[in-house]
């Protein structure tokens, strides 16, 4: 055979392979498919969310789980999810990118019979089968009892309050607030030493806030981050000022490879979770092909990771 | 026979564009799963109507793309053009009164209606008296004067009527010629810095692509980076209509970018317009010479542009229900895609409106196909850049030459090696 031929050869074969490949792969099918529309894949909350997800289904060997990318584009979403409409999926599990954006196609999937969890953020509509997503204030209110305990418990809490906003124009920031002063508010010995601070949710704005507000306060007692980030930015300002000893900080989000892994090295306090309504999705979403009812809404429940439970959090992750 | 042998091949080389087509749709259909009632996901009707609806946006910004790069230029600023189309549509339907989009968008429509009747009136006039006249020949001084005045009056009717309008927010019609007239203005613009400032389409545009987002923003508030239209709760229900479904089966939106492709088709094909599009991208200096007034054409080329971008932002805010500062982001690169797929030279001059529906055609149907074998996501941007290189190597038409250098390269190898071979063994021989 000579080099021509071979050429020739390799380059249909390749082809063909590329073609044809599908058809043997199809052989496999489950009984149930699930699918879901997620918006990006480079977020690390979405990426954590696709991981709840991916394990969750992992465990029921009955399902067939198929997870598209939006790529953070309306359009290509309402893509992605008319596909999955076409392609009959049992149930559809869509995280809006815009409640706006995404309205129209979710009725498409109503109208095609295919019952409908929404995650996270809502659409504008009641037809759906359900709703799963988390709570900010109810993280906040979490967030805010424990630094009361904190600081002298209620009625003697006492110290000077940081707290690093995460971005003002987005509505958790707003909830994540509300829910902390709750309880901080009406602590008369508690002093919010600064005006709202808008850190954007990044660690490098909320360490120029907190470095500034170390060299303007002689003594911290406890940083309130709305996301670990911050919290963690917060740290870094005041360990490189050699004060962090001092102060506890506080975050929210709990991701295993941030947050977590933060406050098991010792660096923040304690986080809370907000958990990503991955895995509760797919449980839900088998409740509902095998017949079962279902609730409306469901909120998910925080969680406090301190020292206690970090260790372990981190091991059931495969982190530790 | 040999006769025949070449005239087909000639006949495959030209329209090798719809046998990619052709074959990257027999892919679809061989490659589909199969869903539980027994039928080709990708052939069922409903999915080649989405394929038409999700490509409709990308091919009516590609038809305008098509006309610019035909004249040898580029316009980068569709994308955010698509967006403020977006906006200035969702606010005029979303908002009462006198708003930020209302104030940009009835001066903007009176001024355009105002300057294409007073030109297309002596342009008519000319036509019915002489058979066939030059688009740029001047009319005389009484025709002129006839068509300033009926274009003032239609100017004063369009702003009566779209003020009127004011009180009880706009509907389809409303929209559907204010945002395509605001798109108009803007792409002018880009044509009169282009010619009238002599510099280069892709500075000036890439410039507008800046600005125009900027203006979309400020617009829209900057509290606000989401105007939703609910039709029937803060919207008129007739807006409905353009995402519509004609016969259940044929996307509003897909009327429109095939209506686009046609008119402008033709347009290309048959009108002295069309002819000179084609002379200015071959030579521009020759046609200029020639008698060709190369700056009014080309100012004329950007607004289309322009206007068909606006068009798809209306039409973007009828399917997604928003309107979005940030909505066109990238679409200006998919919609040259499409186009040099499509068989269109980057250099102008050289390609055809029948291709850029093709290549609209290929990029949708690819990322269709990918998705329903669910593809992982970042397999698909590998693939699709990958498709965009294999189609652009098509057009070159020079496959048969590039073919023969690989193997005269291979043979040169083949040969070098036997001639060492030889000479090695003349040596041990010597020895």
């Amino acid at each position: 055979m000579n080099r021509r031929n071979f050429i020739k050869a390799t380059v249909v074969a390749a082809a063909a392979s590329t073609v044809f490949k599908p058809f043997y792969i199809r052989a496999q099918s489950k009984k149930y498919r699930f699918g879901f529309s997620q918006v990006t894949t480079v977020e690390p909350w979405r990426v954590q969310f696709n991981k709840d997800m991916i394990k969750e289904a992992g465990k029921h060997p009955e399902l067939e789980l198929i997870i598209t990318d939006g790529q953070d584009k309306t359009e290509k979403q309402v893509a992605d999810v008319e596909n999955l409409i076409q392609q009959g999926v049992d149930i559809l599990l869509v995280s809006p990118k815009e409640s706006a954006g995404l309205t129209g196609v979710v009725l498409k999937a109503i109208d095609a019979k295919i019952p409908v969890i929404i995650l996270d953020r809502n659409v504008e509509t009641d037809k759906y089968t359900q709703f799963i997503g988390g709570d900010n204030v109810l993280i906040g209110r979490e967030a805010g009892k424990y630094a009361v305990e904190l600081l002298g418990g209620a009625g003697s809490a006492k110290g000077n309050l940081v707290e690093l906003w995460g971005g003002m124009g987005t509505q958790p920031a707003h909830d994540r607030h509300d829910g902390f002063m709750e309880s901080v508010g009406k602590e008369t010995g508690i002093k919010s030493l600064l005006q709202p601070m808008d850190c954007d949710w990044k660690q490098q704005k909320a360490y120029e806030v907190m470095s500034t507000a170390l060299k303007s306060f002689d003594h911290i007692d406890l940083v309130y981050g709305h996301n670990d980030p911050e919290a963690y930015g917060a740290y870094l300002a005041a360990k490189d000022a050699g004060r962090e000893k001092e102060m506890k900080i506080l975050g929210i989000d709990a991701l295993p490879d941030e947050g977590v892994t933060w406050v098991s090295k010792g660096q923040l306090t304690a986080t809370f979770l907000y958990a990503t309504p991955g895995a509760e999705g797919v449980r839900q979403g088998l409740k509902i092909v095998n017949g079962e009812t279902v609730e409306k809404k469901i909120t998910l429940p925080t969680l406090r990771i301190d020292k206690t439970n970090a260790e372990q959090i981190l091991k059931e992750n495969g982190l530790a | 026979m040999k006769r025949v042998l070449t005239s087909t091949r000639n006949f495959l080389l030209q329209t090798k564009l719809f046998w990619g087509l052709a074959v990257l749709y027999l892919v679809g259909v061989f490659s589909s799963p199969i869903n539980r009632k027994g039928i080709n996901i990708f052939l069922s009707p409903g999915n080649q109507s989405d394929v038409l609806r999700q490509v409709s946006n990308n091919g009516i910004i590609a038809v305008g793309m098509t006309l610019v790069i035909l004249t040898g230029g580029i316009d980068l600023s569709v994308g955010s053009m698509m967006a403020l189309g977006s906006v200035v549509c969702a606010m005029l339907l979303t908002q009462q009164g006198w708003t930020n989009a209302s104030f940009l968008a009835i001066p903007v429509l009176a001024l355009v209606t105002f300057f294409l009747s007073a030109y297309l009136v002596p342009l008519i006039a000319i036509n019915a008296v002489r058979g066939s006249a030059r688009p740029m020949e001047k009319a005389n001084p009484s025709v002129r004067w006839c068509g300033i005045i009926f274009g003032a009056i239609l100017a004063i009717l369009s702003v009566w009527w779209t003020v009127g309008q004011l009180g009880t927010k706009f509907g389809v019609l409303g929209v559907l010629v204010a945002v395509p007239a605001v798109g108009l203005v803007f792409g002018a613009l880009n044509g009169l810095f282009i010619t009238k400032g002599k510099m280069q389409p892709f500075i000036v545009t890439l410039a507008m692509m800046v600005a125009i987002l900027g203006i979309a923003r400020l617009l829209g508030g900057s509290n606000m980076a989401v105007h939703p239209v609910y039709t029937g709760t803060n919207a008129t229900e007739n807006f409905d209509i353009l995402r519509a479904l004609v016969f259940q089966i044929i996307p509003v939106p897909g009327i429109f970018f095939i209506f686009a492709v046609l008119v402008f088709g033709f347009v290309l094909k048959v009108s002295t317009f069309g002819r000179y599009i084609y002379a200015i991208g071959g030579n521009e200096q020759a046609a200029r010479l020639a008698g060709i007034r190369v700056d009014q054409l080309k100012i004329a080329v950007y607004a289309i542009s322009g206007m068909l971008a606006c068009t798809a932002g209306v039409l973007y805010t009828a399917q997604y229900r928003q309107g979005k500062p940030d909505a066109g982001a990238g679409a200006e690169l998919d919609a040259i895609a499409a186009v040099v797929i499509g068989g269109t030279n980057l250099m102008g001059g050289r390609g055809s409106m029948i291709g850029t529906l093709v290549g609209v055609l290929i990029f949708g149907f690819l990322g269709n196909i990918l998705q329903l074998r669910n593809i992982d996501s970042n397999t698909q941007l590998v693939l699709k850049g990958g498709i965009i290189l294999a189609a652009v190597l098509l057009q070159e038409g020079q496959l048969g030459v590039r073919w023969k250098q690989i193997r005269s390269y291979f043979k040169v190898i083949d040969s070098g090696q036997e001639a060492g071979a030889k000479s090695r063994q003349v040596e041990e021989a010597s020895k």
